[in-house]
């Protein structure tokens, strides 16, 4: 398994002091943990960043790990491409304790990507990026005729729809069917 | 592997659907019929349509409602206005087959063979979950066309005659239509060939408005005893003080507890400024003045009042 390490390095703990309470406060050392997508790339990213995802947000919180557990078990997404994942970690970083900006001019512009970015943020509960993936989905049939936004974002035609509905109800049938003898079957 | 739209997760594609314009929302909704039951499904408010009539073009433009209150000064840093923004106006020509639809960045012919006119509006009221068009304009058309007009615009609220109707088309279609609406709007002065205004002034309409400034609406006291209309306005009126003396002293004398009309608003040439006295001769009337606003209040018999109230060339009755 390969890692690439994401994020600055945790700090040295603070040495307790004897300021005043109105000193400022000691400061925690930063806490790390590691995903994989599809292509087992290992990234390390900070618990900051991550807290963006409500998914990793609540594991992280349900396992508690210390560091070196989180590190010897990295979150293990496999239905996300290394490429997305690696955007999705990029962007976390990006926007870690940071407001987000009303406009993200850095999403991929190419159909597929960003198809496959809005499934991978969906799944990672990331609310912000996925408004920013949606909008930017909107804008790729901005000013279209509608045989354009057709082949865009390749919207089947009534008769393509009604085909597929009929093959699927066929299906059902048939796996229906096939439920039905082998019942059958185990009752012999 | 490809990837569609439509396998979006539902809500990432609502999203994305919620974020489009009112034009490219239009242009995915006739797609197909799926897309067609997505865009409804956003629940999107436009203004009330209205559409233009002209013979075998129905245009009509399509409003976002958020248009209806222009923002502050504040709200211009505000992302959601940048949306708006971004919702800019639709104007659409219909016609069998295609329309012609500018969404500001020049005209776009779009092709639907299987469509008519009434399909294309059927679509656009559906697609905006609106029930009917608000308001119909209607310029020189053909009486057959006229008839086309009312099959796929059964009811509307507002009807609008222009300067530009022929009157035969102008009264056929304001008899035809005055039982499917609540307003009416005639810019044309369709009554110069004796044809008798008593009969337009009788069908229980909400509102009436006769306007035509280069040819005045002659009147007489009995047609305004004949209204009906909840608000009538004429500009201009062509009646002489006199006659409008004679309508008051008919109207207090009368004890018809039924005469509908709220309002009737007269707009009269500039000599009514001198001649308005001529209006109260003989009337026995207070003179009421609420917040600034002075009006001559008549009382007849039995206890029906009259608020009449005068501002430079106009005089609106009022009968609360």
């Amino acid at each position: 398994m390969s890692s690439t390490e994401q994020g600055t390095s945790s700090a040295a703990p603070a040495e307790p002091t004897t300021a005043p309470e109105s000193a400022a406060a000691p400061e925690v050392p930063e806490s790390f943990y590691y995903v994989h997508g599809k292509d087992k790339v290992v990234h390390k990213v900070s618990a900051g960043a991550l807290q963006h995802s409500a998914l990793i947000h609540g594991m992280i919180s349900n396992l508690g790990y210390t560091e070196e557990q989180a590190k010897a078990n990295p979150f293990p997404f496999e239905n996300i491409d290394g490429d997305i994942l690696q955007m999705v970690v990029d962007w976390c970083n990006q926007h870690k304790g940071k407001p987000t900006p009303p406009e993200d001019t850095n999403l991929p512009k190419q159909k597929e990507k960003l198809f496959d970015l809005v499934l991978a943020v969906n799944y990672l509960e990331i609310k912000e990026l996925l408004t920013y993936c949606c909008k930017q989905v909107a804008m790729m049939v901005k000013g279209k005729s509608p045989e354009e936004i057709r082949e865009i974002w390749m919207i089947p035609t009534d008769a393509e729809d009604e085909a597929a509905e009929k093959e699927a109800k066929k299906r059902a049938g048939k796996e229906a069917a096939g439920e039905t003898a082998a019942a059958a079957g185990d009752a012999k | 592997m490809p990837v569609r739209l439509l396998s979006l997760p539902v809500e990432d594609l609502q999203y994305a659907l919620e974020c489009m314009n009112v034009g490219d929302l239009i242009a995915f909704s006739l797609c197909s019929k799926r897309t067609k039951h997505l865009a409804k499904s956003l629940n999107r408010k436009i203004d009330t349509p209205s559409v233009y009539v002209s013979e075998n073009c129905i245009g009509i433009d399509i409003l976002p409602d958020d248009c209806q209150e222009l923002p502050d000064d504040e709200d211009l840093e505000d992302p959601d206005f940048q949306d708006f923004q971004d919702n800019e106006n639709v104007s659409l020509e219909l016609f069998d087959s295609s329309i012609n639809i500018d969404r500001g960045n020049g005209v776009e012919e779009w092709r639907k063979p299987e469509f008519t006119q009434g399909d294309w509006i059927a679509h656009l009221l559906s697609i905006f979950n609106e029930t009917m068009i608000y308001a119909l304009e209607i310029d020189d058309i053909s009486l057959p066309y006229l008839d086309t007009v009312k099959e796929f615009i059964p009811k509307c609220q507002k009807l609008r005659i222009n300067s530009f109707c022929s009157d035969d088309v102008a009264k056929i279609a304001f008899h035809k239509l005055f039982p499917l609406i609540e307003e009416v709007e005639i810019e044309k002065n369709i009554f110069a060939n004796e044809i008798d205004i008593s009969q337009f002034l009788t069908p229980n309409l909400r509102s009436l408005s006769f306007i035509d400034f280069d040819n005045p609406f002659k009147l007489t006291a009995d047609d305004l005893l004949a209204v009906k209309i909840t608000k009538l306005s004429v500009e201009p009126a062509n009646i002489t003080e006199k006659e409008l003396n004679r309508f008051v002293k008919l109207w207090m004398k009368g004890n018809n507890t039924f005469y509908s009309p709220k309002s009737i608003k007269l707009t009269l040439d500039y000599e009514f400024r001198r001649n308005r006295r001529k209006v109260f001769k003989g009337i026995q009337y207070e003179f009421v003045e609420e917040d600034d606003d002075f009006q001559f209040r008549m009382r007849r018999g039995d206890g029906k009042e009259l608020m009449v109230h005068i501002e430079d060339n106009l005089i609106i009755f009022n009968f609360p």
